[in-house]
């Protein structure tokens, strides 16, 4: 008897702490999507009103638009830098490894903090990012770039997650790149193979598990994306920079959980959806690593 | 291994790689001449001596909430993962798959039932209360990562304790955890620099300015209309406030790239 039990008894503490709690939260965020509610008083069903309101509300499709961009652009040029520099790397050239620690570096550091660095460098009028261009020359005195606006804003962002993430993908890529034999090197330079050609025919096909791996981490990791966002822009200006987080964020404290609720839904299904698809791509390619 | 490239191509990837890293340090070089531009090393004091900031007490909230939740987070993993890699229950296969299904579920989605769940047991705005659910987020890839470790260790080191008469509890506490030393560092450190650096959580769920985080505590230092000064002096702030993942960085940096990797080379 004890041996049958005893099993459950170790999983139990996780499925507790993480599988319950998450489930009910999804569930809860499930139900609320269908009400009214406010997050203080009583919870009114009203069918899929949240979701017709969704459907219509411009703030949805830009902060849609904004998060669906920031996660391919951040995907692929985190891939393409930490590809690039784990090639490199690979080489062995002397320093190399100081190199991989410089780009490695932030992904310690908190994204709240190096948010806030960006904030202050990226700011219009006194901010140093704009201060030193002027004083290079590459843009007029009284020229003031908004890079935190509307038009830049998300690319900013962009760039601040490539900065906090980029050394990620370039040490996954790395290790991946060390588990590939050495003698198919070896055997592609004696038929004459070039630098070039090597990466092209070895190199490249052997990463495309890997690739895969990043797509899903990036997928989830752009749909997680919230600080960045909410310390920099905080959605702003005019809702233009919003993310479906911060979006939901912000729906929430102006007091509509339901409506929020319906935010948090479409971040699930597109979570879900896009991890899904991208799974059944990679197996059916083979699902190498 | 010997050197393929040539001296030409190895001018190209310095040059590739010394552009990158200007650009990489110049943000974290700015910040620190800023941090002096205006008020010097004395803008470092006035932060630490600061009447709205108190910064040991933010280092400290972050260590005792990051703390605790890698601790609970490497009780829980590593108990799951001995489990579900070296033991038969019926629900076995199911249970891992629910749970990890959870990977993708951003906090970002469901901060809503959060909040309310929080609130309605009475922990919102306590350490515990943040600690929880700090702890159930990250504990699924710290799973993930303990189930593939017990993966590699054989079987026949379990079959041989089980015939000894040992039970399951003691086998894995005197045979599983001796052998997971570095996998076990490498969930601590991951877990506790995730934790560390979340910021929505404490957000959400922390009001009084005692208790904050070094990720929230940062906006004890601004302010509406900022003098020159009082800029220097959140960057001074900021720095200050990196210098522990620094020292993080630098004492588990083996861990910390270990983890990254076995998060997501085989999932």
């Amino acid at each position: 008897m004890m041996r049958r039990i005893q099993p459950y008894l170790f999983v139990l503490p996780v499925t507790l702490l993480a599988g319950v709690l998450i489930y009910y939260a999804i569930g809860f965020t499930a139900w609320a999507s269908f009400t009214d509610w406010n997050g203080l008083t009583e919870m009114n069903f009203i069918g899929f009103g949240n979701y017709v309101e969704l459907y219509h509300d411009p703030l949805f499709w830009t902060a849609l638009r904004n998060t669906l961009v920031f996660l391919v652009a951040t995907i692929a040029i985190q891939a393409a830098l930490g590809l690039l520099i784990a090639v490199i790397a690979k080489e062995r050239l002397r320093g190399s490894s100081f190199f991989k620690a410089i780009f490695f570096l932030p992904i310690a550091m908190a994204p709240a903090i190096i948010a806030t660095v960006f904030k202050y460098m990226l700011e219009a009028n006194y901010g140093s990012i704009n201060e030193t261009l002027r004083a290079l020359g590459v843009i007029d005195q009284g020229t003031v770039i908004q890079w935190l606006g509307a038009d830049l804003g998300v690319w900013s962002i962009v760039f601040i997650n490539v900065f906090q993430w980029m050394g990620f993908s370039m040490m996954i890529y790395y290790a991946a790149l060390m588990s590939i034999p050495e003698e198919l090197y070896e055997a592609a330079e004696i038929d004459g193979a070039g630098w070039w050609r090597r990466l092209r025919s070895i190199t490249i096909p052997s990463l495309r598990g890997t690739t895969s791996v990043l797509i899903i981490l990036g997928i989830v990791g752009a749909l997680k994306t919230f600080d960045i966002v909410w310390l920099t822009t905080g959605g702003g200006p005019g809702g233009s920079t919003h993310f479906l987080s911060t979006l939901l964020y912000e729906e929430r404290s102006n007091r509509e959980a339901g409506y929020s609720s319906a935010i948090g839904m479409v971040i699930l299904v597109i979570a879900f959806g896009l991890a899904m698809v991208q799974i059944k791509l990679a197996n059916r390619e083979g699902g190498k690593r | 291994m010997k050197n393929r490239t040539t001296p030409g191509a190895q001018i190209a990837m310095y040059a590739v790689l010394i552009f990158l890293a200007a650009l990489w340090l110049f943000p974290i070089g700015l910040a620190v001449y800023k941090s002096v531009q205006v008020g010097g090393w004395g803008n470092y004091d006035a932060v630490l001596t600061s009447e709205t900031f108190d910064y040991w007490r933010a280092i400290g909230n972050s260590f005792l909430m990051a703390g605790s939740a890698s601790i609970l987070i490497m009780i829980v993993a590593s108990l799951a993962g001995f489990a579900f890699s070296k033991l038969r229950f019926r629900g076995r296969k199911l249970l891992y798959s629910l749970l990890l299904g959870c990977l993708a579920v951003p906090i970002a989605a469901v901060v809503t039932p959060l909040f309310f769940s929080v609130n309605s047991v009475g922990l919102r705005d306590s350490y515990l209360g943040v600690i929880i659910p700090l702890a159930a987020f990250n504990s699924l890839m710290m799973l993930l990562i303990m189930k593939n470790h017990f993966d590699s260790i054989p079987d026949e080191i379990i079959e041989a304790a089980s015939l000894d008469g040992a039970g399951l509890f003691r086998t894995f506490v005197r045979i599983l955890l001796p052998l997971s030393g570095p996998t076990l560092a490498t969930v601590g450190t991951l877990s506790f620099v995730y934790s560390w650096n979340e910021f929505l959580l404490p957000n959400l769920l922390l009001r009084s300015a005692e208790k904050f985080p070094v990720t929230q505590a940062i906006s004890l230092l601004e302010f509406d209309r900022m003098s020159l000064e009082q800029i220097s002096q959140l960057y001074a702030g900021l720095i200050l406030m990196t210098i522990p993942s620094l020292i993080v960085y630098l004492v588990a940096q083996r861990y910390l790239q270990a983890g990254v990797t076995a998060g997501a080379v085989k999932s």
